[in-house]
């Protein structure tokens, strides 16, 4: 193919952007106390999709040699998928620029902005699987699925990077929020039925579909398929949670209160968080490689 | 306003690979580049096998799915239905190396820009045969005007039952094979 690991990188980070967007707007919400993991957000998005975008121009290599030629990728409206890409991604970055500029001010940013930005944050998380989806010539990616399994995994990798650089930063940010451990845990499941339908529907498509699909299952990427994006981007991280959110049920609680993340015990174990968001972030990584590079092309004969 | 296609006669080809290296010298192509890619397809179990050649290139589809995804506007189709890359509009994104289903793109080490047959175009233009067509030896490439009846090439796509590749794709591609 083409597309090899720069382009995986490129959705990869586009996702991530476009969950850590999501993620701190949905913990302002719920947890309007947890600052430090709303600002970490809102500050990453526009940074991560800002170093996606750059490999982006730079794997276009003639438009590299020739910048100006990028404006053609907004003057060619309603033509390719790609085009309105750009128009969703560029402004869902001057949204998410605009609110992490206003969050280091500490100022308010209005409502609509915000729900605007979420808006935008979902379109770009579901663009990243439109732009291969409409490929025909490549029936593994040529289903209505993928959409929405990227978006499932950059919801999922969206809230991995914003809690690892949270609890980095401050290793309080994010003890306690068994919610956000539920969202997490709900969207790891959601995402491993996901891929195993497509994989069922896909693979029963037309003969190159299967292949492709067989290359991931026994094949040549079965390695990576089963022990990196299974293995440690799904089942690890869903045991960990699993387990954590297990034993949040049998901790004193009192009704209806969740611990917020600035009133919490001094030291907290920090490392089961790590490693959970860590897997995660490989794992998402990895489902999007994989994708690229097992896709074969359709038969010429 | 011609809307111009070929035919291409499997079982007249000697693969001699004549039409690529014509190619690539036309249009001043390295020698790892090529519009032209020669596939060889074995038939039948021995004794009773059948070796099939078919050259591919662009197949200057009436719908293309490389224009359509093409995010610039860089690849267009001329009035005379010949699929062009606009070399000064390419970024070199690849949308259409990874479009294409007959995989006839090529990205140019030179300059990034994405690039594939284009029908010899200039020479087209003067009343010549492409490049391709003018030195096969076997005769098995016809060039030529479809939406003409009585072209050479609207009577031998008839007569010899020449099809498109893969024409279950929708792309309604202008080189007929006889295979």
């Amino acid at each position: 193919m083409a597309w090899g690991g720069m382009i995986a990188w490129y959705l990869f980070l586009a996702g991530i952007s476009a969950g850590a967007y999501v993620t701190a707007y949905w913990v302002s919400k719920k947890f309007p106390t947890a600052d430090t993991i709303r600002r970490t957000g809102f500050f990453l998005s526009p940074v991560l999709l800002a170093i996606g975008l750059l490999l982006l121009v730079f794997d276009a290599e003639a438009g590299i040699q020739h910048p100006l030629r990028f404006i053609y990728l907004l003057s060619n409206v309603v033509g390719s998928m790609m085009t309105d890409g750009t128009y969703i991604i560029s402004l869902f970055f001057v949204i998410g620029a605009y609110q992490a500029l206003m969050v280091y001010k500490g100022k308010k940013v209005a409502s609509w902005i915000e729900k605007l930005g979420v808006i935008f944050a979902f379109g770009t998380a579901a663009y990243t699987g439109l732009l291969i989806g409409v490929v025909k010539a490549v029936p593994l990616w040529n289903s209505s699925i993928l959409p929405v399994l990227f978006t499932v995994s950059a919801g999922s990798t969206g809230i991995a990077i914003t809690v690892l650089i949270a609890t980095l930063w401050n290793r309080n940010a994010c003890q306690n929020m068994i919610s956000l451990k539920k969202l997490h845990f709900s969207l790891m499941v959601l995402e491993t039925i996901l891929i195993f339908i497509m994989f069922y529907i896909t693979s029963a498509a037309n003969e190159v579909a299967y292949q492709s699909i067989k290359g991931l299952l026994t094949g040549e990427w079965s390695l990576l398929f089963w022990i990196g994006l299974l293995g440690i981007g799904l089942v690890i991280p869903m045991l960990i949670e699993g387990i954590e959110i297990n034993h949040s049920y049998s901790m004193y609680k009192p009704v209806n209160l969740e611990v917020s993340a600035t009133t919490v015990l001094s030291k907290p174990n920090i490392f089961p968080l790590l490693v959970t968001e860590s897997a995660v972030l490989i794992g998402g990584f990895i489902l999007r490689y994989l994708i690229l590079v097992a896709a074969l092309p359709t038969n010429l004969f | 306003m011609a809307r111009y296609g070929m035919l291409i006669d499997t079982t007249k080809c000697v693969a001699c690979f004549g039409c690529r290296v014509a190619c690539q010298m036309q249009n001043g192509l390295p020698p790892e580049e090529a519009f032209i890619h020669i596939y060889e397809l074995e038939k039948g179990t021995y004794p009773n096998v059948n070796l099939q050649i078919v050259p591919v290139q662009c197949q200057h589809c009436d719908n293309a799915p490389c224009e359509k995804n093409c995010p610039t506007g860089a690849t267009y189709t001329t009035k005379d239905g010949i699929v062009l890359v606009d070399e000064n509009k390419c970024i070199g994104c690849k949308y259409c190396v990874v479009s294409c289903p007959y995989q006839a793109r090529v990205v140019s080490h030179e300059t990034g820009v994405v690039e594939k047959c284009r029908f010899c175009v200039e020479e087209v233009a003067q009343g010549k045969q492409p490049i391709c067509v003018a030195t096969c030896v076997g005769g098995a490439r016809l060039f030529g005007d479809l939406d003409d009846p009585n072209s050479e090439i609207s009577k031998a796509i008839v007569t010899k039952k020449a099809v498109p590749l893969r024409s279950d794709l929708g792309t309604r591609s202008k080189i007929f094979y006889v295979r």
